[in-house]
This record gives structure tokens, C-alpha cells and sequence, in this order.
């Protein structure tokens, strides 16, 4: 008898449709799995055993072959367990062929003939919405929140078998009442925690407010760390898009996202910098998991003593900053996964890390040498660097407190907004054409710009990034036309040139 | 032909590169015996004097000596010599610097590039520190500027930080005066001083690297002294000696930036051992960089706000000088010469600045980039410096 069940497996940060097609037949009895199961793949074979036995369903006496088509294309992890175990059971006639038309699986099974809840729940149940997907309780909240029609669940296999035939009805509803509402944020830091620091401040509003990627350059003490963590606060709520993709990412690589619905607000993500090439950019196993660019994406990737991180590591991350995206390309298999973050990087302007001159007691050469980790393309990557200074004993006991997240939240909501309405897209995506056309420079900045690249201090590719820099300035400014003086001025101070100490200059007299 | 290097001066030079050989151990041996017997002393070939007897017993220096003490360490002495052109000079020799003669540690055996009579002229000796901050850089190379159109020499020890642009002041006032003098076509009023440089390291081991070209054009212009061998690494043990020859060129000592401790502090140790005349250029007392000379002006150093404070010193008539000094920026309005009131002193980040002077953050962008474009303030790595003088 012949059997074909729906179900997925997980590559990437997408599910792909997997047809798990039974056959028992006259023969000596026996199990194979074809259609290029990877080992846990291939164990399923006794999950289901155990499963079906302890469900009181009969195991088939017969010759048995499971295909798991498309069969070109790898299948791994344990999610086709329910979609075999019911195929068995199709093919034995205890379940109607007819009706599985209407429905997916992805469970894993226990041995207790328990589903079990699955990483990757979210795109599992996305790449499945032309059917009725049945989940484990485990993941009936997450799959529920990203398609919320067609997602049934069940306790374990023996209550499958009776709903499918009509004897007992699937659990449809959410019992979990606080499960959708998770738009507001648990924890979230906040900017008036900051004493002093009027810069830094001033370049994270900026940052959130136009989407520049922020370098912080300071002592330690500085609260370099402190000011990063409380950048995701400024970002405005994800969008319902951005939600679905976010929650995707993360629900590949957790059992379950944080409070179990979608992922409303923007991600944090630090890794440590020893951290490989593979944990930040992605890949690794056959499932191709994202990396942390990809968990980051849509939120902040926050790299801290960016000079540690392994040169090939941060040679890595240009190409996903370009792009908002990385396609990974194995000899199998490659998948394009989202890594459009922004990126906020903290480093010591040199060894000793005091960098002020006159206190900085490292020689010009072991400078140089310090400041050769970061390369070029990368360190051009950074719209605002940003000298970061500690802050002196009567700001850190004023009872003064700085203006709270809430309040700076709501300047970066509006002048992001204005930017989408302007031109579609943040600040930083700003095209050359689109420049001029948005960011019209007053005669003043103009000579001041020009000025700039007179004397070499501004490249062209730099001419470009702080002319994008002065029009978040200046939107946040409330001036909406044309960018000032004071606009274009505080971008390029923004824009700290970290080998400038190291020029001998010319003397004037 | 004639030799590059008369026997004496070749012998005297491989007794310099023999090793653990300080100018302590050399001048004793040089004191006893001329060059010639003094290797041969080494060798094993002559009967050493009952000092040097003595001396050569400790811990197997005799030996250690001997082993070396080959043709072979003439030779490349002599190929090193040659190859950057340069000389010996003996202690007691005619042409040995008459400032040194009756030092309290003259170097036995003098290696220098150039021409001795840069000496001749009034020295001062510049130091400081080496990371100097902006302002600190500008004072010094301005104060060498000044000091070498007047005839007086500038002595220092190519050192990054304040030694170099003290130099690199000296030789921008001789290119300027002499490409005037091809304009016009007539000699400059006054006569010009050419540098000094006292190194640590072997003359033809140009430490830091990157002043490659100020080692040459000192050379070129004045005299590159060092006690050390050619081929010699700038270990650390031989900066304090160097500094040791720095004070004892020195008739005037001014120490430019200098923390509390460090080499220039060491050097003006050695400068109050000679009783030479230590000025000091005072800072601000937030600057790091100039803790060390407030100290210095705190215990009676008197205080460099300008060169005349040095010719002063020097007991030099300035009156008919012609180098009344001009600031050719554009002078600054009551506002920005506020801020610049303010901020004058330490390097200081935006931050500060904000803080300091209660400006807003826009209106401080704007303000600075107006002092920057008009030379008041510079900006170094993201750290702010007023710039006092032109």
C-alpha cells in the first residue's frame, strides 16, 4: 500500500515542503528511509518504532520503504518523525489516505508516542500554509502566532490517529492568553542611566535615527559597552515583515522565541570576540544555521573590542553591510538569509587605551600597528566614529539624570519616518543620485565640504557617507530642506580619523 | 692612498664595538694605554696596566674580549665607517669638542657625521617628551625656529616627540633662509646655527625609522654625534648615556613637555650634575604631558614663555633682533577667543568641550570647525588642542 504525507525540513531560515511518501509491500519485512536522510534522519526509523507501539498502533510485518522527496535535496533534523509515523499508519489503512490531503505534519516523536515541539517552528509552518499543519503543543503558541488559520495540535500520536478519523476534535485554540502580547519590551535599558557623554548620546540618536553604523572609539571606563546596549532601545518597533523574518531567524537556532509569539522588537546581539567565522556569518552544519549577522538582522550586532575579532571575521561582515543579506553556498546546498543589521563596534584608540595625547604612553609605532588591525574597507564602513571620553567625577555623581530612551525614541520614530516618506529608505541607503536631490547643502557647508577634500582629510567614497550623516543631523534638527553649516560640521566630527595623530603635518611658519 | 680612517681612530673605533665595553671600561683602558696597545692588551699580545689588569679579571671580561678582539671586527668597523661616512674622534685629539674636554664623563671614542664645527656656535639643548601632546610640538619646533636665526645651535636627541620637531623647527628656519637668500640673491642678516643630534643607537641605526630623513638632513646640516659603534642596536641602557652627552653639549637645557619620570627628567639630572642652566616650558596643570616641567619650574627652574626667556639665559642681546615673531592667523572674535580661553591647556574631547564651555553640540561642531579652518584649533585622532601659537 502506498501513502503520501506532507511535511518540511529546516535549511537556512526557510522550511522546504517535504513529501514523505510510504510503501509496504510483499517482501521480507524490513525499513529504509532513501532520499538523502542525514543520521537523525535515518533514527526516526526507531522513534517511530517505539512510538507506535506505545500508542497501541501495530508496526507493518511487511517490506516497507519511506522516500522522502523531492529526493535531489539533503533532509536532516527530526521534524519528518510524525509525518513517517502516519504514513506507516496510512499505508497499513489504520489512518484514510483521503484525508491527509488537507494536512502537514512537523513533530518529532517521543518514545512515549509524544509529539515534541521542533526548532525552526516559524518557517517550518510558513513553508506549509496551502495545508492544516499539525505541531506539537510545544509549538502550537509560535506556529499560531506567524500563520494564525491553519495550525492544529496534538498531545501525541494515538490522538492524531482518532482526529484524523473524525473520533475526537484537533485542539484549535491558544490557550495561553499572554502569548500574542508581547509588543512591549521586558527589560529594556535605559538612556537616562547615561551621565554626561553629550557626544556619544548625540551619535546614538543619530545612529538610530538614520541607520550609520556606529564606532566608538574610548578609554576603558568610558561606558563604551553601556551606550551600545542602549541603542536597541532607540530603534522603533519592528514592522509586522520585519516580525515574521526576525522570529524566523531566531526560531531556527532556539527551541522557542523569547515569550513564545513573534519578535516585535528590534534584536541585541554581542558575540564574544573570539567568536568564529562560522557562529557570525553562518553555515556550519548540513541545516545551515544563521549566524549572528543573521540573528541581528533588523536590529544591532554589537562588537566589542572590534581590534580582538579575527581579521577574517571582520573582513566577513562587508559584504552582508552592502547587502542587507548573505548567501552562503556549500557544494550541496546555498541559502540566502537576512543580515541587515546595524552594526555599533567599540574599540581602545590604542594599546595603552588612554589615546588623549600626552597621556597615551604607547610610541607612534605600536600605534600604528594597533590601528593596522582594522582594515580600511571596514573602518570606511563606520558613518560615525565617534571619540568617546571618560566622564569626569562631578557627572558621574550629579543627580542629574539624561534624557530617558522614551523621549529620544519618539525624535528617532519621527525622523525616520520622514525619512521613508522622503525617499523610501533610512538615511544611510541613500543613494548618490538621491544626495542631491534630498540633501541639498546651504553655500557654507558646501565651501566647508569642499574644503575637506581640498586637504585631503575626506576621501570620496567619505564625501558621500557624511553628506548622508548631515541629513539625519539635520532631520533630527527639525530642518527637513536644505542641510547647514552646523549640520555638515557635526557629521565630520562624527567621523574621527583615527590615524590623523600619527601625520606629521607641515609647519606653518 | 689615503686611509678613510688612520689606524688609531680604526683601533679605538673596534675597541667601542667590543661587547660589555661601556664608556666607563673605555675611557680606563684609553687612559692607560694608547689604541694600538689597548687591542693589543685585549688580544692577549701586550701586558695590560695593573688597572686594566684588574678590570679584565672581572667575570671573564678578558676573555670575552679576546674572543672578539679579531681582524675581522676591524674590518667590518671599517666597511661601516665608509659606508656612511663616518668619523672618529679621539679624546685629547685636537679636533675633539672643546665642550666635552673638561666634562665630568667625556666619551673616550666619538663617532659623528658631519662637520664639528656646528658645535662651535652657542648650543641649547631641547628635550621633552615623547608623546608630546600638539601644542607642546608647535612650542618646540617654534622655539628651534627662533633660537637657530638667531646663531644658536639646537642640540637634541632625535627622539620621536619633542626632539624631532625641536629639529625639524631648526632646519625649517635654514631652508627658509636659504631659499630667501637664492630669491634675493644676498646673505641673510644674521648668521644661522646648524643642528646637533646626539643618538643613542650607532650612527648608521637610524632609530625610530621613520626619521630616516631627519637623521640626514641633521647630518647634512650640522653634526650627528653618538659614542656608540656603528651597527649598534638602540638597547635601552644607552639612552641614559646619551643623555649624559646631550646635558654636557648643552650650555642651556629646555625641557619643552616632560611627565614626572622619563628620559628628559634624566637628562636634566645629568644637566644640574654639570650646573648648566635648566629651563622649563610651563603647561597647564591638567596636561599630562606637562606635569614633569611645572615640577621642574615648582623647584626654581625658571620658566620658557618665549625665546627671548633662552637668549636671556644665554646672555644674548636680542634688542636689534629681527625676528619679531607675528601670529598670521586672523584674529578671533570675543566669542571664539572666549572658547578658546576656555579650552586652552590640555588636548580635550568634543565631549568636554560641550561641558566645559555649556555650548550646545551643534553650535560646538560649527564653532570649532570655524577655529580649525582658522588655525586655532587642531584636531589629532578625535582629541581637540588650542594651538597658541602661530
Amino acid at each position: 500500500m502506498f501513502a503520501s504525507v506532507r511535511s518540511a525540513t529546516l535549511l537556512g531560515v526557510r522550511g522546504s515542503r517535504v513529501d514523505v511518501e510510504v510503501h509496504a509491500g510483499i517482501g521480507l519485512p524490513g525499513f529504509t528511509v532513501v532520499g538523502q536522510p542525514d543520521e537523525v534522519c535515518r533514527e526516526s526509523r526507531d522513534r517511530v518504532r517505539a512510538a507506535l507501539l506505545s500508542a497501541g498502533l501495530p508496526w507493518p510485518t511487511r517490506r516497507v520503504t519511506v522516500n522522502l522527496a523531492p529526493t535531489g535535496d539533503r533532509k536532516s533534523g527530526a521534524c519528518l518523525d510524525l509525518a513517517i509515523a502516519i504514513g506507516l499508519l496510512a499505508a497499513q489503512e489504520i489512518v484514510s489516505v483521503d484525508v491527509l490531503s488537507e494536512f502537514a505534519f512537523v513533530a518529532e516523536l517521543g518514545l512515549d508516542g509524544s509529539l515534541r515541539p521542533l526548532r525552526g517552528a516559524t518557517p517550518l509552518v510558513l513553508a506549509l500554509t496551502d495545508r492544516t499543519t499539525i505541531v506539537a503543543p510545544g509549538n502550537f503558541v509560535e506556529a499560531r502566532a506567524a500563520t494564525p488559520s491553519n495550525v492544529f495540535c496534538a498531545q501525541n500520536l494515538f490522538d492524531v490517529v482518532e482526529c484524523l478519523a473524525g473520533r475526537a476534535d484537533w485542539q484549535r485554540e491558544v490557550r495561553d492568553a499572554t502569548a500574542n502580547s508581547n509588543t512591549e519590551r521586558a527589560g529594556v535599558l535605559d538612556m537616562a542611566d547615561v551621565q554626561g557623554q553629550p557626544v556619544a548620546r548625540r551619535a546614538l540618536e543619530i545612529a538610530a535615527a538614520g541607520a550609520h553604523h556606529l564606532l566608538l572609539v574610548g578609554p576603558p571606563g568610558a561606558g563604551k559597552t553601556m551606550l551600545a546596549e542602549r541603542l536597541v532601545g532607540l530603534l522603533p518597533p519592528l514592522t509586522d515583515q520585519e516580525a515574521i523574518a526576525t522570529t524566523m531567524v531566531h526560531s531556527s537556532v532556539h527551541l522557542e522565541s523569547p515569550n513564545a509569539g513573534l519578535i516585535r522588537h528590534a534584536p541585541y546581539r554581542a558575540p564574544h570576540h573570539s567568536s568564529s567565522m562560522v557562529s557570525m556569518v553562518g553555515g556550519g552544519t548540513a541545516l545551515m544555521r544563521p549566524g549572528e549577522i543573521s540573528l541581528a538582522s533588523n536590529g544591532v550586532l554589537f562588537l566589542d573590542e572590534l581590534g580582538e575579532f579575527a581579521p577574517s571575521v571582520l573582513d566577513a561582515l562587508r559584504q552582508p553591510l552592502e547587502q542587507g543579506i548573505v548567501r552562503l553556498a556549500r557544494a550541496r546546498t546555498s541559502v540566502v538569509m537576512p543580515a541587515k543589521f546595524l552594526l555599533v563596534a567599540a574599540t581602545n584608540p590604542c594599546p595603552c587605551g588612554e589615546g588623549s595625547p600626552g597621556a597615551c604612553t604607547c610610541d607612534d609605532a605600536a600605534r600604528a600597528r594597533y590601528l593596522r588591525r582594522f582594515s580600511g574597507p571596514l573602518l570606511d564602513r563606520f558613518d560615525l566614529r565617534v571619540a568617546v571620553s571618560r566622564p569626569k567625577t562631578d557627572e558621574l555623581v550629579s543627580p542629574q539624570r539624561g534624557e530617558s530612551t522614551a523621549d529620544v525614541a519618539e525624535r528617532v520614530a519621527a525622523a525616520r519616518e520622514l525619512a521613508h516618506f522622503r525617499s523610501g529608505c533610512a538615511n544611510s541607503a541613500l543613494s548618490r543620485e538621491q544626495l542631491d536631490l534630498v540633501a541639498p547643502l546651504s553655500r557654507s557647508a558646501e565651501k566647508r565640504l569642499r574644503r575637506e577634500l581640498e586637504n585631503g582629510r575626506l576621501t570620496g567614497r567619505g564625501y558621500h557617507r557624511v553628506r548622508r550623516v548631515a541629513r539625519t543631523v539635520a532631520d533630527l534638527d527639525g530642518a527637513p530642506d536644505v542641510v547647514n553649516d552646523e549640520h555638515l560640521n557635526l557629521a565630520l566630527m562624527m567621523r574621527v580619523d583615527l590615524a590623523s595623530g600619527l601625520r606629521a603635518r607641515e609647519l606653518q611658519f | 692612498m689615503q686611509k678613510f680612517l688612520n689606524e688609531d681612530h680604526l683601533t679605538a673605533a673596534s675597541l667601542t664595538a667590543l661587547p660589555k665595553i661601556g664608556p666607563k671600561r673605555l675611557s680606563t683602558l684609553l687612559k692607560y694605554h694608547d689604541p694600538q696597545t689597548a687591542w693589543a692588551v685585549v688580544q692577549g699580545r701586550a701586558k695590560p696596566h695593573e688597572v686594566v689588569a684588574a678590570l679584565m679579571q672581572e667575570s671573564g671580561l678578558g676573555a670575552m674580549w679576546r674572543a672578539n678582539a679579531t681582524r675581522d671586527l676591524q674590518e667590518q668597523i671599517l666597511a661601516r665607517c665608509k659606508k656612511a661616512s663616518i668619523h672618529v674622534v679621539l679624546y685629547g685629539e685636537s679636533g675633539y669638542p672643546s665642550c666635552l674636554k673638561n666634562d665630568l664623563a667625556p666619551p673616550a671614542v666619538l663617532f659623528y657625521q658631519g662637520d664639528l664645527s656646528a658645535l662651535n656656535a652657542r648650543r641649547v639643548g631641547m628635550i621633552g617628551t615623547r608623546s608630546a601632546t600638539a601644542s607642546g610640538r608647535y612650542f618646540a619646533s617654534h622655539l628651534a625656529f627662533e633660537l637657530t636665526q638667531n646663531g644658536v645651535c639646537i642640540v637634541s636627541g632625535l627622539a620621536r616627540g619633542i626632539d624631532a620637531w625641536a629639529h625639524r623647527g631648526a632646519l625649517r628656519a635654514l631652508e627658509k633662509t636659504h631659499s630667501e637668500e637664492v630669491k634675493k640673491s644676498k646673505p641673510a642678516f644674521g648668521k644661522l646655527a646648524p643642528p646637533v643630534g646626539v643618538v643613542a643607537s650607532g650612527l648608521d641605526y637610524v632609530y625610530p625609522k621613520e626619521h630616516g630623513d631627519l637623521w640626514r638632513q641633521v647630518a647634512q646640516t650640522g653634526v650627528l654625534l653618538s659614542e656608540s659603534s656603528p651597527g649598534a642596536a638602540p638597547e635601552a641602557f644607552r639612552f641614559p648615556l646619551r643623555n649624559r652627552i646631550l646635558a654636557a653639549l648643552s650650555e642651556v637645557l629646555v625641557v619643552v613637555e616632560s611627565r614626572d619620570k622619563g628620559g628628559s627628567m634624566i637628562t636634566v639630572d645629568e644637566a644640574q650634575k654639570r650646573d648648566i642652566t635648566v629651563l622649563a616650558v610651563p603647561g597647564s596643570p591638567r596636561n599630562i604631558a606637562s606635569v614633569g616641567t611645572n615640577l621642574l619650574v615648582q623647584q626654581g627652574c625658571l620658566p620658557v614663555v618665549g625665546v627671548d626667556d633662552i637668549l636671556v639665559a644665554l646672555g644674548l642681546d636680542n634688542r636689534r633682533a629681527n625676528t619679531a615673531s607675528f601670529d598670521p592667523r586672523p584674529r578671533l572674535s570675543e566669542q571664539d577667543a572666549h572658547l578658546v580661553a576656555v579650552m586652552v591647556g590640555a588636548p580635550f574631547s568634543l565631549d568636554e568641550f560641550v561641558i566645559r564651555t555649556g555650548v550646545p553640540l551643534l553650535e560646538a561642531a560649527i564653532s570649532l570647525g570655524r577655529l580649525e579652518a582658522l588655525g586655532w584649533v587642531v584636531n589629532n585622532s578625535g582629541w581637540w588642542e588650542v594651538i597658541e601659537f602661530g
